[in-house]
């Protein structure tokens, strides 16, 4: 009998010994992906070595114009901000310049002109107006506008944007917008017409009331370009027909719900440069003319055509609920270059995206990666097009990376 | 019976175990219940015991149940017994998996944990001898109740690990079990046959037990049977095939 019972003790311990196995699915590399953290994007002011930017010299080509060594400035206007007055010194046939208090003004009938700024005011203004090119070279400027834009352009014509070598220059609008019949000032820095940024200076733009640099034409920022933009109300850099970054080292930082760091609502062309670009908004919610809720993301670099990244650094980071690093409208053709974009932020109004385009997405070339933490890394709704001859092509849960 | 007999029980038990895993449907699981028992009888009426149970699933891989129970019953009638106990069960909770909208990524995703819960019951179980088989009825309310348990859970969606709580429980069952046991003339095996419905608004679990028991000096009484038991469609547990052992020795 004994012999029995420890036989089937036996059995019944051998038995329950063997039941040690889990059952649970194998969730460990699935989860490792899940938990894959993002390519670290931060802003980013160290020196940049780029190429000579050696400007344009064919007079037929498009962008002859956009290079400010292509037109002779020989009439020079001086204006000196000096905190509670403004010094204007040079005269030239043709422009008009009047100052009300620190707020100057400048009607411009003669041809280029150059407007050599500096000083600091804390409550002043440049606003332009004339259908002529001209240049602000801003020379050590630190101008404050309580009361709207820093610089305005109201004419339709390029406003280049010279940034004096080894200078640092500073641009701040204020909360609230005074604003004037039938005029626009959408920016800290805005213009009707061009913007073409260069030289070798630095730019600091804070907005608080509106966008930080905005054009209704487009914008071209060169090569030695310094740039930072802080925006805590709407969009950072933004253009209506076109960004062309050439080079620059440029910072892009927003805040405002719904803000995007950078947005073109014209083709966008990348080739050189390092563009840091980062939203931390979340959503915006309002309503559309029919009374339905409109709810508008945040993102980091918003493109409404054609994206087109021939070169250049470019890191793009969304924070916010439902932001994206990249949000193109249309199509996307990367070529060259390094391209990263990440986000982390949450899902409750919209879906973040590391990338996402409305179009098409090409890649023949540089280094292509995207995260998002809470959804597809990257969502192509047309034909995704990857050219053979990548070295890495590595997508997980969270992350795509393409490398040439 | 002799003991070679014996020992041929014991291992036609273990390859019974051995046989049953491979040829089981693909669909259903299979599993072990064992049970040590040990009951006193304090008079002709009243008798009380101590039960451990093991459980395993997963084709007998896993560990899915260990409890800890005591009882007491009392003959109300010759024919009506009465009887109430408690059980501590510690139980291997199976891992859950939601998914999204489109049914193949993953929502959440919470790994097997061990929980406790305390069960009680009372039972009321009618019998009734027809020449040599014995019918019973036994009607039981059984009343569970589980503690609140924080656990891990990953959500897919956020990509990280969170704690969730598991609320408290109260859940009230009704098992409804008819029985069957045949007395063989100069048979030391004892078979029985029984069904039993788990109900609580709805039918829950169906349980179809074949088996057989053998008394050794009216001390030791050995059990070995097969339990089918169906799940209600609204539980995610899967049918599972059961081989039962039972030894209680009686003092």
């Amino acid at each position: 009998m004994k012999r029995l019972h420890y036989i089937v003790l036996a059995s019944l311990a051998a038995i329950a010994m063997t039941s040690c196995v889990s059952d649970d699915t194998d969730m460990d590399d699935i989860i490792a992906e899940y938990l894959e953290e993002p390519a670290t994007i931060e802003l980013d002011f160290s020196a940049l070595t780029e190429p000579t930017d050696v400007p344009v010299t064919d007079e037929d080509d498009p962008a002859y114009n956009d290079y400010v060594e292509n037109t002779s400035w020989s009439k020079v206007i001086n204006i000196n901000f000096s905190g509670d007055a403004v010094s204007i010194t040079g005269t030239v046939p043709g422009v008009t310049v009047q100052a009300d208090g620190d707020h100057v003004t400048v009607l411009n009938m003669s041809g280029p002109v150059k407007f050599v700024v500096s000083g600091f005011t804390s409550d002043g203004s440049l606003k332009f107006y004339g259908d002529k090119r001209f240049q602000v070279l801003l020379n050590g400027a630190d101008i404050t506008n309580p009361n709207g834009a820093a610089i305005n352009n109201q004419g339709s014509k390029t406003m280049y944007v010279v940034l004096a070598e080894g200078t640092v220059n500073h641009l701040q609008d204020g909360a609230d917008y005074v604003m004037v019949d039938e005029e626009d000032q959408k920016a800290a820095l805005f213009s009707e017409g061009q913007i073409i940024l260069s030289g070798k200076g630095k730019l600091e733009v804070l907005a608080v009331g509106r966008g930080g640099i905005r054009s209704d034409d487009y914008i071209r920022i060169r090569p030695g370009v310094q740039l930072y933009i802080e925006s805590s109300a709407l969009d950072g850099l933004r253009a209506n027909d076109g960004i062309i970054i050439d080079g620059g080292a440029i910072n892009v930082e927003t805040k405002g719900l719904g803000a995007k760091g950078v947005r073109s609502e014209g083709a966008m062309q990348i080739n050189g440069g390092r563009l840091v670009a980062i939203s931390h908004g979340d959503c915006r919610i309002g309503a559309t003319e029919d009374g339905d809720a409109d709810t508008t993301a945040c993102a980091a670099l918003v493109c409404d055509t054609l994206l087109t990244v021939n070169g250049g650094d470019i890191r793009l980071k969304a924070t916010g609920d439902g932001g994206k690093g990249l949000n193109a409208k249309q199509d996307v053709s990367i070529l060259g270059g390094s391209f990263q974009a990440v986000a982390t932020g949450t899902k409750e109004d919209k879906k973040p995206k590391g990338v996402k385009v409305d179009g098409s997405f090409a890649i023949g070339g540089g280094y292509f990666y995207t995260y998002s933490r809470r959804s597809d890394p990257l969502e192509v709704s047309g034909t995704t097009t990857v050219a053979t001859g990548y070295h890495t092509y590595k997508k997980t849960a969270k992350a795509l990376v393409i490398a040439y | 019976m002799a003991r070679s007999k014996r020992e041929q029980l014991a291992g036609l038990l273990l390859l019974l175990c051995a046989l049953l895993t491979p040829t089981l449907s693909l669909a259903d699981d299979a599993g072990l219940v064992a049970t040590i028992e040990a009951s006193h009888k304090f008079s002709k009426k009243l008798n009380a015991g101590f039960e451990a149970e093991f459980r395993s699933r997963n084709n007998f891989r896993t560990a899915d149940r260990v409890g800890l129970g005591a009882d007491v019953s009392y003959k109300l009638l010759p024919w009506l017994k009465a009887s109430a106990g408690y059980t501590l069960l510690i139980d291997n909770n199976r891992e859950k998996i939601t998914y999204q909208d489109d049914g193949v990524s993953y929502n959440n995703w919470r790994p097997s944990y061990w929980g406790l819960r305390h069960r009680f019951n009372v039972s009321l179980t009618a019998s009734y001898k027809v020449k040599r088989v014995e019918l019973s009825l036994r009607e039981r309310w059984q009343y569970t109740y589980r503690p609140s348990k924080t656990i891990d859970n990953f959500d897919f969606d956020e990509a990280m690990w969170e704690d969730h709580l598991v609320h408290a429980k109260g859940k009230n069952v009704l098992r409804s079990r008819l029985q069957a046991e045949w007395d063989i003339p100069k048979c030391k095996f004892d078979p029985f046959a029984s069904v039993e419905f788990h109900t609580t608004r709805e039918l829950e679990k169906t349980r179809f037990i074949v088996g057989v028991s053998h008394s050794v000096k009216k001390k030791h009484e050995f059990k070995v049977y097969y339990r089918y038991q169906v799940t209600g469609s609204s539980s995610d547990e899967p049918n599972i095939h059961m081989l039962g052992l039972g030894y209680n020795y009686k003092f």
